[in-house]
């Protein structure tokens, strides 16, 4: 058989196999959508999840010890990469586990489904760039689907302004990404993340105006994006009005998918600038974790609550990308992995909850649901010790690596103040359990009865818990994804 | 880490630790039935107080060195190690805790009318956490189990407590973290001055200069200030006690208290020793106000439990002015203090859940004549209400009077005054506590039965007794033996003394001059 010989060199596209899958069934579960009668519209999101799980074996597979470049050098698959994408997937999974119940009433759900799969892929997609352009593009095909996604309930006035304010702020975002990209461009006349570096290593001034601009612009884009405050202000609507799944899905997924990146800019790209970009996310890192946890206090909605929590928790992530080598970005994926976790826990039993069959979403509608559902409530207070950071809980740990990893970078006093915010956010997650355990029943409860969403719930209790008990093996994991990176 | 000291070669720390641990999870998950969550509580705590046992019985009272040592490597990133033992100053404590436990399940039998189930898992993991915390060798192991005690006690408080019982576990909740957290920064900067190690011991021998000892020593001082409690920040107990459960309160007096004067034990003082010594007049000065003024305060409750835990703050004034005294009499006066104020505090405790199971109210003035009709009660309640006095006979009275008389023998440094003052002013509670005590028996015991209400008592029921039983035997078995106690911790408060007697901070300076290290033992 004679050889076959193609014109053109064939791209080497082993590496972007996760994402190739993930493409092609997201259009097709798009199309097959169609096709499905109403009563077998649910199918949609079992495929949704086995595309999960089949991108998840073939990020496994794929995924070496040494960094693979597809693409001309524009696209990595690192074990950096690979976690994150472990990560992000998993998030995903969760997203479409939550929604099984919650969207079961709502017409044409497969391309609900199809968009996850979509955003979800532009976040794999942003993890394995190693060029602002790619990764521009997987961000913005995020974002674009998470827009639609939060506004998804058009009935709903609150899911619409949501979904509104959202799009306007993150476009707004998105140019001052573009914006601080092309001055970098200007400076070094390449997009490439390690070139940049070099160009930037070689300037030697970097007092210039324009570097400043560049990075100031950038951070502050994919600040809003991993809602960092003062970048904040669209995190608490739009995760009140978007729902619930899609609310935990977007407190989890492009956090890890923003932070990796930044992580990755940061090394690659912007090394000889790191003592100004230290400052700057020091400062964003303080307001983040003061901003959140006291305006999470005063909150009477669970999900506005989260909100504000969520974005305390980006303020101790920061920290792990803000102490930097090995410990401190070991640290930041550990606290993503954790708060993956936790979090979403946290919404699944939001999601289980309902209220006379309307979903209870105050603080007051948690009333004494241990004396209904102690299996719940015991999972419920788990998830919001670990938040709150009490050992013997992932949470812990997560913030203890954080922590340790910034005070041996020298950042003692961003350390104290992250203890600081600890103690004062423990007030609103035991407010939590208070209304769990102590408080009297006031209105039926009506939990949601979906078998594996209540798997679910325990496997996260379990996992929390045994991170809690048991963190080396995490700890290892998140180390050894350090490999093609620093 | 060199050969493990454990006479037993097996791991009895942590079989100790986690068989409450796996009593509570199997009680969650097989047993349904509200009698057989209370029998096999029972089981599980009765289990693990046989466990405890050998720490008494096979304790080598020859040595000041750990013993039933434990060491597995646990996180392996920080140097964070898995490892147990006991010494002269924590075997005690763990006894306590199992024993009061068992009294806990007997004490909750039929006066928790509500999720029997969870009170009792609530209790047995909370043993758990507190016989980690007297155990751990490591000091992130310590704090890992002194802050999981919080959560079951704020259950505990917060589901099963008396009317205002969200606003006591709240306050005691933010109060405590807010303790804890210090404490934990005051053990990574521990970390991170000493090389990267939690290790207990190797942090005993790791000479810090003063400066470090100064700011660690302020953040342990709150952290363990806010457990003891000691004034000005006491003010949660009160709240606490008055709104726990009978058995809450029991464990909260008997073994929490202790947590405090345990960390000034087994940190403080043989880690910071220079800093132990700079602070003696700010510690005794805050112990004389919680010895006299908080008694003042005692004697002017109305409220059972409220008086009792005033009480309670005032005796452990005696606890941090003997433990700050560094003689050999004082500590050891100290420690017997608190295990002796365990049983007592527990008893009268009890005593009140006695009472309130009958009445439901814990006004003194609600009372009045009981005697008439509860005489066994009123002969146990003035047994220990004569212990809280510190009568002689009673293990209290061994405590105070060995404080008493170390302080007067003692020469700290910094004081600047003669410790006779102090021993002159502390000697003051044995006048107030009887006062107090004494009144409150008056009113609540004795005189004539004026009220209906409390003619219908019935006297104490066979099981309420049963309770009351070992705690009697010990506070008198201490009261006039105190010596088998008294060797257990000898050599260990000896070798106490001398680490905070040896001056870490002269070490320091050597070595930052460069000269050989002197005066290290």
């Amino acid at each position: 058989m004679a050889n076959i010989t193609f014109p053109f060199p064939f791209p080497v596209i082993l590496p972007v196999l996760p994402e190739i899958i993930v493409a092609v069934m997201a259009m097709v579960i798009l199309i097959w959508d169609l096709f499905l009668p109403a009563e077998r519209k649910q199918w949609t999101a079992y495929a949704a999840i086995a595309t999960c799980l089949v991108a998840i074996d073939a990020t496994l597979r794929t995924t070496g010890a040494d960094a693979q470049m597809a693409f001309y050098g524009q696209f990595v698959l690192d074990p950096f990469a690979g976690f994150t994408k472990l990560l992000i997937i998993g998030a995903t999974i969760y997203g479409i586990v939550l929604s099984l119940d919650y969207m079961k009433s709502e017409k044409n759900i497969g391309e609900y489904y199809s968009l996850m799969l979509f955003s979800m892929l532009g976040m794999m997609l942003m993890v394995s760039a190693t060029n602002f352009i790619i990764m521009y593009l997987g961000l913005e095909l995020m974002a674009l689907c998470l827009y639609v996604l939060v506004g998804y309930q058009r009935d709903v006035l609150r899911s619409s302004e949501a979904a509104l304010k959202y799009f306007i702020l993150g476009s707004l975002a998105s140019c001052m990404l573009l914006y601080g990209i092309s001055f970098l461009y200007g400076l070094s006349g390449s997009l490439d993340f390690a070139a940049v570096g070099q160009a930037l290593g070689s300037l030697g001034d970097n007092s210039s105006m324009a570097v400043s601009l560049g990075l100031v612009f950038i951070i502050a884009g994919m600040a809003f994006k991993v809602s960092l405050a003062p970048f904040h202000m669209w995190t608490p609507d739009a995760y009140e009005g978007a729902p619930t799944p899609i609310t935990a899905f977007m407190g989890v997924a492009p956090k890890v998918a923003g932070f990796a990146i930044l992580a990755r800019v940061v090394i690659d790209a912007l090394p000889s600038l790191q003592a100004d970009y230290v400052t700057i996310f020091s400062w964003l890192a303080v307001l983040s974790m003061a901003v959140g946890n006291i305006a999470a206090i005063a909150q009477r909605n669970i999900k506005r609550m989260l909100a504000y929590s969520t974005i305390g928790h980006v303020g101790f992530i920061l920290l792990g990308l803000i102490a930097g080598g090995p410990e401190g970005y070991s640290a930041m994926l550990v606290y993503l992995a954790v708060y993956l976790f936790m979090n979403m826990g946290a919404f699944a039993i939001i999601i289980l909850m309902r209220r006379e069959g309307i979903q209870g979403e105050l603080l007051d509608d948690f009333a004494g649901m241990s004396k209904v559902r102690p299996g719940y409530a015991l999972a419920m207070g788990l998830f919001m010790f670990s938040l709150a950071g009490i050992p013997f809980l992932g949470g812990f740990w997560a913030k203890y690596a954080v922590l340790i990893a910034a005070v041996h970078a020298g950042h003692l006093y961003l350390a104290l103040i992250g203890i600081l915010f600890s103690a004062v956010g423990a007030f609103y997650y035991i407010r939590v359990v208070k209304y769990i355990y102590f408080d009297e029943e006031r209105v039926a409860f009506d939990f949601s009865e979906n078998p594996l969403m209540q798997a679910t719930v325990a496997v996260t209790a379990i996992v929390v818990v045994a991170i809690g008990i048991f963190p080396q093996p995490l700890m290892d994991i998140c180390r050894a994804a350090l490999g093609g990176i620093v | 880490m060199g050969e493990l000291n454990n006479v037993l070669g097996f791991p009895i720390l942590s079989l100790s630790i986690f068989l409450p641990l796996i009593g509570a999870a199997a009680i969650w998950l097989f047993v349904h039935n509200d009698q057989a969550v209370r029998w096999s509580a029972l089981l599980v705590s009765v289990a693990t107080f046989l466990v405890t046992l050998p720490l008494w019985f096979s304790f080598d009272t020859s040595t000041h060195h750990m013993q039933f040592e434990e060491f597995h490597p646990w996180i392996e990133t920080f140097n964070i190690n898995y490892q147990l033992g006991v010494d002269g100053i924590s075997a005690p404590f763990i006894l306590l805790t199992s024993l009061l436990t068992v009294i806990c399940v007997i004490s909750a039998w039929e006066c928790i009318a509500k999720r029997i189930k969870e009170y009792m898992i609530a209790f047995l993991v909370l043993e758990t956490t507190l016989i980690g915390v007297f155990a751990a060798l490591d000091t992130i192991l310590f704090y890992f189990f002194w802050e999981a005690m919080l959560i079951p006690m704020y259950l505990i408080i917060g589901i099963w407590g008396g009317k205002n019982r969200v606003y006591a576990t709240v306050k005691f909740f933010l109060y405590t973290l807010t303790g804890s957290v210090l404490m934990l920064i005051a053990l990574l900067a521990m970390y991170f001055e000493a090389g990267n190690t939690f290790s207990i011991l190797a942090l005993m021998d790791y000479p810090f200069s003063f400066a470090w000892q100064f700011w660690i020593f302020l953040a342990f001082l709150i952290a363990f200030a806010v457990k003891v409690p000691m004034w000005p920040v006491h003010t949660w107990l009160p709240d606490a006690h008055t709104e726990a459960p009978t058995a809450g309160s029991v464990i909260l007096a008997g073994i929490l208290l202790k947590m405090g004067a345990y960390g000034f034990l087994r940190f403080s003082l043989p880690m910071l020793p220079d800093a132990s010594q700079y602070f003696v007049p700010l510690m005794v000065g805050l112990s004389l106000i919680a010895i006299v003024y908080i008694s003042l305060v005692a004697m002017m409750q109305t409220d059972l439990k409220r008086l009792i835990a005033y009480s309670s703050i005032a005796h452990m004034g005696f606890v941090t002015l003997g433990t700050f005294m560094f003689t050999q009499q004082a500590v050891e006066g100290a420690i017997i203090n608190m295990i002796s104020h365990g049983f007592v505090a527990a008893a009268l405790f009890l005593c009140v859940g006695v009472m309130y199971d009958r009445l439901h109210t814990r006004e003194i003035g609600d009372y009045g004549g009981v005697v008439n009709v509860m005489p066994v009660f009123a002969a146990v309640m003035l047994l220990f209400c004569m212990a809280n006095v510190a009568l002689p006979g009673a293990s209290s009275f061994i405590g105070e009077i060995m404080v008493l008389i170390g302080t007067f023998n003692a020469e700290p440094v910094h004081l600047g005054m003669s410790t006779k003052w102090v021993a002159i002013a502390a000697a003051t509670s044995i006048v107030l506590s009887a006062c107090y005590t004494l009144w409150m028996y008056k009113r609540v015991i004795m005189g004539d039965l004026t009220k209906d209400t409390v003619k219908s008592m019935p006297d104490m029921s066979v099981r309420e007794f049963a309770y009351f039983v070992p705690l009697i035997l010990l506070v008198v078995w201490m009261g006039l033996y105190p010596l088998p106690v008294l060797d257990v911790m000898h050599v260990s408060v000896t070798h106490l003394i001398e680490q905070a007697t040896t001056s870490k901070d002269a070490v320091a300076q050597a070595l930052a001059q460069g000269l050989p290290p002197t005066g290290m033992h």
